[in-house]
């Protein structure tokens, strides 16, 4: 509370010196307490290089990126989401749908790249409509509208091959989404930023983005001011689709195959990411480099308890408390 | 559990069940209460009359034990008691019934009555039926027409308001509070409510019974108290005395003299403003109309007319409930048509949500700033540019700048006192609240400007201020529309007023045709005013 009103003056002053930038910086790198995100980021990283001595390497931190990328990119659709005052749980689901509906539509429709992308981006896209209009329209809340549709796509996901992979044999489509990459950096971390970049642009710089945080803020003080909470609600729904469908694409060419049964609980980190991000879950507050942030902890974590050797199964309890803890240090 | 009453009952009818004498109570610099006096009978409703901010408030607190009070007594059946919690006051026997109900609407009227106090068995269950019969004969014994086993949610509005007194008078009641209890209530339910008022009574308990509804007084209580300015006002047995006195006592003489106050204090805007009631009629008669409804009905309104003229500050006066807040809301696209039409500028205006009637030029500063006007959490900049983001955008892209810019200027133009555009809202004073919520119309001018109770919580320097800005509007040829009860305000700001009952309006006076606010309260008050005040 008090911190975001005493250090105004300090940092208009500081605003006035640095200009642009400092602006800039302060829009993207905005939320409550966006300093003990960064903290947290940087101790992870010293006490890893110390721990393991194969943690500091840039091979090491590609990995991570790579791991990183699928929970990444749906995150940034889940902060507008969690932003507008709502929860996507499908969004494992929608991803597992996407992929068998991409890696079809290049076995049976045409082997393209470009038909294999529609298919998968379109059937998230789908996915997220039905969310966001269900929510709106009927009024129920969207913890149940996305927990139904969480096992009805993955239902769907086995039903369309009985419960076999898809294989995929387009060396395109396996480039551009999974293996290729540019200057030595892979495409799933091209595609991270990518979707990164547009998260901000949309978030921090267009109207949608201030209608989001208007919708989440206070519904009915955006109704009174003339936002239509049910369209921007449901386009938020629908952005997280669309990003659901990039990252089945994405896990898909890096495994040359769709499979009805990947990324269950999936929901679980990407939501960890976002409110450890800053995004309350009370709506209003949330930014999208926080999100990343939230993500890229996470997957450091993940990575570091791997190297130094500790089991899967503490690595669930310790992302467990991290979970409630981000949401009791984010709460009004 | 039934013996509620028993002691009220045994003793002496001549000993007032509740005596206040002199108390004071001083909240920071502003004296709230100057020394109030009030004594209950038993078996009497005793109505409490005054305006806002008149004290009746503060005293229900006191008693219910909510605030202390600074200097005089409070004694119960003779003695003495000091009301420092909620519970010692409960333990005196002071129940408070609220307006806003504290059911749980989802348990029956018998869990309801009895939350907290089930009867149970050894391990902790809750003896069900016993709970029911506990309850069945409870209502019996008071001649109350409910059911304990249905749900409070299945109850119309007057059943739960029962239900809520139920409540308060299961354990050992000698004084029951209503603060407004008709305020939500329909006449039939009115009728329902009374009866167990009068059930209540017939057993010895007294009744304090807060109202703005003068009709009431006469139905139900025999003897009134007015509050005026934190002191008593009046004293009547409600058969020796009529309406007219009523109001006199409750709006007392200052009304001339503070608007005298209101000239010389805050000099020019307040001049011209006052120069209103001089110049209304003519000028502007035979302007068209730049906002007109005609026979507009829905669910909660049932054929509004009303025409406002460019530059028109138009009040509309009513009690709560009487569909003044709906009749905005409905202008607004908040709430749908179902018969009659609404033109702007003689065009038909079909706003099907808000976003429609602000693209029109139509603006609303709701009741409820903070529920309604801002989003608290957000800064002032986020705030303004909120109505009108399509004017600070370029092909769905924020103009950053532009925004700033404009949430600049109007901070200056309102005088809004914060460190800068991107202080949060929450920080800012209520009137300081208010200057936002007014400031996001302010760029370009509206030209319809709806305004519902302004200047709610607002402090008297603020007040005037934003007097100013619905006098700039109106200058610059908006329409205005405002929803206010506080009657002085009504009068200092308006051309004309239209009086709302039961969701239409039923006549419309020019300002010039009234001389003080006792006259505008006597037409709120009486539901046929043509009939009445020709006798």
């Amino acid at each position: 509370m008090n911190e975001s009103v005493s250090p105004m003056p300090a940092e208009q002053q500081a605003a006035q010196r640095h200009g642009r930038a400092w602006r800039i910086a302060r829009r993207l790198l905005q939320g409550d307490r966006p300093y003990m995100l960064y903290i947290a980021f940087a101790i992870l990283l010293v006490v890893f290089s110390f721990a393991s001595p194969w943690f500091l390497s840039i091979d090491n931190f590609l990995n991570i990126g790579r791991q990183t990328a699928l929970v990444s990119i749906i995150a940034i659709g889940m902060t507008f989401v969690i932003i507008a005052r709502q929860i996507d749980l499908s969004v494992g689901s929608a991803l597992a749908l996407s992929g068998m509906s991409a890696a079809l539509a290049m076995s049976h429709i045409s082997d393209t790249w470009i038909v294999g992308a529609i298919a998968g981006i379109g059937t998230g896209a789908i996915v997220g409509a039905i969310n966001g209009f269900v929510t709106t329209r009927l009024n129920i809340p969207s913890f149940l509208v996305t927990l139904g549709t969480l096992s009805a796509a993955r239902g769907l996901a086995l039903m369309v091959t009985t419960t076999r992979p898809e294989i995929i044999t387009n060396d395109h489509f396996i480039a551009i989404f999974g293996e290729g990459d540019i200057a030595g950096v892979p495409v799933p971390i091209l595609w991270t930023l990518l979707a990164v970049i547009g998260g901000i642009l949309l978030l921090h710089y267009s109207v949608f983005g201030r209608q989001i945080y208007a919708a989440g803020g206070n519904p009915t003080a955006a109704l009174y001011s003339g936002i239509n909470i049910r369209r921007v609600t449901t386009l938020a729904f629908v952005l997280t689709g669309v990003l659901a469908g990039l990252a089945a694409l994405v896990l898909s060419a890096r495994s040359h195959a769709a499979r009805p049964d990947v990324v269950q609980g999936m929901e679980l980190d990407v939501i960890a990411s976002v409110t450890l991000g800053g995004c309350s879950l009370f709506g209003g507050r949330g930014f999208i480099l926080g999100t990343l942030l939230g993500s890229l902890i996470i997957g450091t974590l993940n990575n570091g308890l791997v190297l130094l050797g500790v089991s899967s199964s503490l690595q669930l309890v310790i992302k467990g408390v991290i979970i409630v803890a981000a949401v009791a240090f984010t709460r009004k | 559990m039934s013996e509620p009453v028993a002691v009220a009952a045994a003793s002496s009818p001549r000993v007032p069940l509740i005596r206040v004498a002199g108390v004071t109570k001083k909240f920071g610099g502003v004296q709230a209460l100057r020394g109030v006096n009030l004594e209950v009978l038993p078996g009497e409703v005793h109505a409490l009359l005054g305006e806002n901010g008149a004290g009746k408030s503060t005293l229900i607190k006191i008693l219910s034990g909510v605030h202390t009070y600074d200097e005089g007594s409070i004694e119960i059946a003779g003695q003495k008691v000091a009301f420092e919690s909620p519970a010692r006051s409960r333990e005196a026997g002071v129940a408070v019934v609220y307006q806003d109900l504290s059911l749980v609407e989802s348990l029956s009227v018998g869990a309801n009555l009895m939350l907290g106090r089930e009867p149970r068995t050894r391990l902790g269950f809750v003896r069900q039926r016993e709970l029911m019969a506990q309850v069945g004969a409870f209502l019996r014994e008071h001649n109350i027409p409910l059911d304990p086993r249905v749900p409070v949610d299945s109850l119309p509005f007057a059943y739960r308001q029962m239900t809520e007194i139920c409540k308060a008078l299961m354990g050992d009641v000698r004084v029951l509070i209503l603060d407004e209890p008709t305020s939500a209530l329909t006449g039939g339910e009115e009728q329902i409510l009374f009866d167990a008022i009068r059930t209540v009574t017939a057993r010895g308990v007294g009744v304090i019974y807060v109202t703005h509804r003068l009709n009431e007084v006469f139905r139900i209580s025999q003897r009134v108290t007015v509050f005026r300015d934190g002191a008593n006002a009046g004293h009547f047995a409600t058969a020796d005395t009529d309406m007219k006195q009523l109001v006199a006592a409750i709006v007392g003489p200052r009304h001339a003299a503070m608007q005298a106050r209101q000239e010389t204090s805050t000099g020019a805007s307040a001049q011209t403003v006052q120069s209103k009631a001089a110049q209304t009629a003519e000028p502007n008669t035979l302007d068209a109309p730049v906002l007109a409804l005609s026979n507009v009905s829905n669910a909660r309104l049932h054929g509004v007319n009303f025409a406002v003229r460019k530059g028109e500050v138009h009040g509309l006066a009513g009690l709560i409930g009487s569909g003044r807040t709906e009749i905005l809301q409905t202008i607004f696209g908040l709430l749908p048509i179902d018969a009659g039409s609404i033109e702007l500028d003689g065009q038909p205006l079909a706003a099907r949500r808000p976003g429609d009637a602000i693209q029109r030029g139509i603006a609303l500063v709701p009741e409820d700033r903070h529920l309604q006007g801002l989003v608290l959490d957000h800064s002032i900049e986020r705030n303004l540019t909120l109505p009108r983001l399509p004017q600070f955008s370029r092909g769905g892209w924020l103009r950053a700048q532009a925004a700033a810019q404009q949430a600049r200027t109007a901070m200056k133009q309102l005088s809004v006192k914060a460190p800068n555009a991107s202080t949060h809202v929450k920080f800012l004073s209520g009137g300081n609240q208010q200057k936002v919520v007014f400031a996001k119309w302010n760029h370009p001018r509206p030209k319809v400007l709806l305004l519902d109770e302004p200047t709610v919580g607002v402090d008297v320097g603020a007040r005037e201020e934003i007097y100013g800005v619905v006098h700039d509007a109106a200058s610059a040829g908006t329409g205005v529309v405002v929803v206010s009860s506080d009657l002085d305000e009504l009068l200092r700001l308006c051309d004309r007023i239209s009086i709302v009952v039961d969701g239409s309006i039923v006549r419309t006076v020019e300002r010039a045709q009234l001389r003080t606010a006792e006259e505008l309260h006597h037409l709120i008050q009486l539901p046929r005013p043509t009939e009445e005040l020709a006798t």
